[in-house]
């Protein structure tokens, strides 16, 4: 008898969190359907999970959507590709020479700390409502996570490996790729985690301010035509491509770095 | 040339030298990377010859400081500072209020922790700017909107982190104190508060940050009132100093703010043997 209970009780007890988890959001998603059986629905003020549902495959069928998401990923490419580019090299460079490290430490901590979304309306003006605004607003945030981690990650590395690359003969070629690389990769990972979401608040400032496509604009667009399945709807594609990103990484630090994994 | 004076006094060579410069340094070389690029941008009209166009965007920091300057002296800026600083302190205050018990419930509960997990993934996940539109329409274009989305900025790290801090208590702690017969009331008394209050103190500072951001972003776009409402303003007239002048101080108070906290964290965390790190 216990031989038979037992795999069930496992299996419960083995996801519990993920039933628990998915109980939780049907919980949510029912009750929110639930109310407006009692409260009249009022659509300008709020919707409900299956008017969003609905708005979602409208949007979704005729092409709304995959044209809006397109229009924003070229900048997101573009800005967060440059801050990768720009910011892992100059946080190797920061973390590998002290000197490097000691001049720019105290300017990269006062930029990161001040509000850079502000310049969003100075770069609009400069640059116009293009790719290339956007793309800067995108970069100016997502950079410094990578420049930060890039040099932690430079600081920590074990200087025994450096001293037997030397030792053995290594130049300085050798250090880059055998050691500085390899040590600096996870921390790098782990700074394009917090970096994915600035790069979408990035997105979404650039498209509030000016934009006549994207899938902020479109937020703002359907906000503005009190269209609230249609601004619902996008929101929760915001929300699941935000999870599937940053839960991307973090999937990927652990599967590539499983030494790391818990940091 | 290091090298060879190393090579000349081998001996000597794993003391590092102690001359005033070596100890002054890295503060130096930090001075110079800040002042570098300010003297730059203020030399730039003097070295090339701006076009008209360009001259209207160019704020040279002598004209920013001097701005920011009048700002405080005429007492401009302190309406609009105040209104900012009302919707921080106000979704601040919530997001404490709600963040610590909350965090306390899913650090001891499994169930709740996992019935709600989905939930702090997603929004923690999100930008919580897409909500903006949504918060303008439910709330107006006011103190509200903009309370709700520092909340919601600032209410995560402390969440997550008083979460971490619960979890993380010592089980054998908490065994003890249960065998003279506590009940859960002072088992979060005795042990599980204290045990998390470097990591609240820790997600407090992250929470700042997030906070300053959410009052910037909801100013821009969502907003009558504040410093943030005062340079859009100033950014549509192409007064770029003024834009520059609440940028510093949105910094000045951001990082006063952190260093608060920090003072706090060391006060907090002096009867402590080894401070655990946080997130």
């Amino acid at each position: 008898m216990s031989d038979a209970t037992l795999p069930r009780a496992n299996f419960y007890r083995q996801n519990r969190k993920l039933l628990l988890g998915a109980l939780g959001v049907a919980l949510f998603f029912a009750a929110w359907q639930a109310v407006f059986l009692i409260v009249p629905l009022n659509p300008l003020f709020i919707t409900t999970p299956g008017l969003m549902a609905s708005a979602l495959v409208a949007l979704a069928e005729n092409g709304e959507l995959a044209n809006d998401l397109s229009v924003s990923a070229v900048p997101f490419f573009y800005g967060f590709g440059a801050a990768i580019v720009v910011g892992v090299p100059l946080g190797v460079l920061m973390g590998w020479r002290a000197r490097v490290g000691w001049t720019l430490d105290p300017l990269m901590t006062a930029l990161y700390a001040s509000p850079l979304v502000a310049l969003a309306p100075l770069v609009v003006i400069f640059l116009g409502v293009g790719i290339a605004g956007k793309a800067i607003i995108i970069f100016l945030l997502s950079v410094f996570p990578f420049v930060f981690n890039a040099a932690a990650g430079v600081r920590v590395i074990d200087p025994l490996l450096i001293n037997v690359v030397r030792a053995m003969g290594g130049k300085e070629r050798d250090l880059y790729l055998k050691v500085l690389f390899p040590g600096v990769l996870p921390y790098v990972v782990a700074g394009a985690r917090i970096a994915i979401g600035r790069a979408f608040i990035g997105v979404l400032v650039g498209e509030f301010f000016a934009a006549s496509e994207g899938i902020g604009y479109a937020i703002a667009r359907f906000g503005d035509q009190f269209a609230l399945d249609r601004m619902f709807a996008c929101i929760l594609v915001i929300t699941v491509l935000a999870v599937i990103f940053t839960e991307g990484v973090r999937w990927a630090e652990r599967t590539a770095f499983p030494w790391r994994a818990g940091e | 040339m290091d090298q060879n004076a190393v090579i000349a006094a081998p001996s000597e060579s794993f003391i590092p030298p102690r001359g005033a410069w070596r100890r002054i340094e890295p503060t130096a070389l930090g001075i110079f990377g800040i002042a570098a690029p300010l003297v730059l941008w203020e030399l730039v009209p003097h070295i090339i010859e701006l076009k008209a166009g360009t001259k209207l965007f160019f704020a040279p920091p002598s004209q920013v400081a001097v701005t920011l300057w009048q700002m405080f002296a005429s007492g401009a800026i302190w309406t609009p500072l105040g209104a900012s600083a009302t919707g921080f302190a106000l979704g601040l205050g919530l997001a404490i209020l709600v963040a610590l018990p909350l965090g306390i419930l899913i650090g001891r509960s499994q169930t709740f922790n996992a019935l709600l997990d989905p939930f702090i993934t997603a929004f923690n996940a999100t930008p919580r700017l897409v909500f903006l539109p949504l918060l303008v329409l439910w709330f107006g274009l006011g103190l509200w909107s903009k309370v709700v989305i520092v909340f919601f900025g600032a209410v995560f790290p402390l969440l997550i982190n008083t979460y971490e801090g619960v979890r993380n208590a010592d089980r054998l702690l908490v065994n003890v104190v249960r065998a003279f017969g506590a009940n859960e009331w002072d088992v979060a008394r005795l042990v599980i508060v204290p045990n998390a209050l470097p990591y609240i103190i820790v997600g407090l500072r992250l929470a700042i940050g997030r906070a300053v951001l959410g009052v910037v972003v909801s100013e821009f776009f969502g907003s009558t009132a504040g410093l943030g409402v005062v340079m859009v303003q100033a950014a549509a007239q192409y007064h770029v100093d003024i834009v520059f002048a609440g940028i510093i101080v949105f910094t000045a108070l951001s990082l006063a703010m952190t260093g608060l906290v920090k003072l706090l964290e060391r006060r907090l965390a002096r009867w402590r043997p080894a401070r655990p790190g946080g997130e």
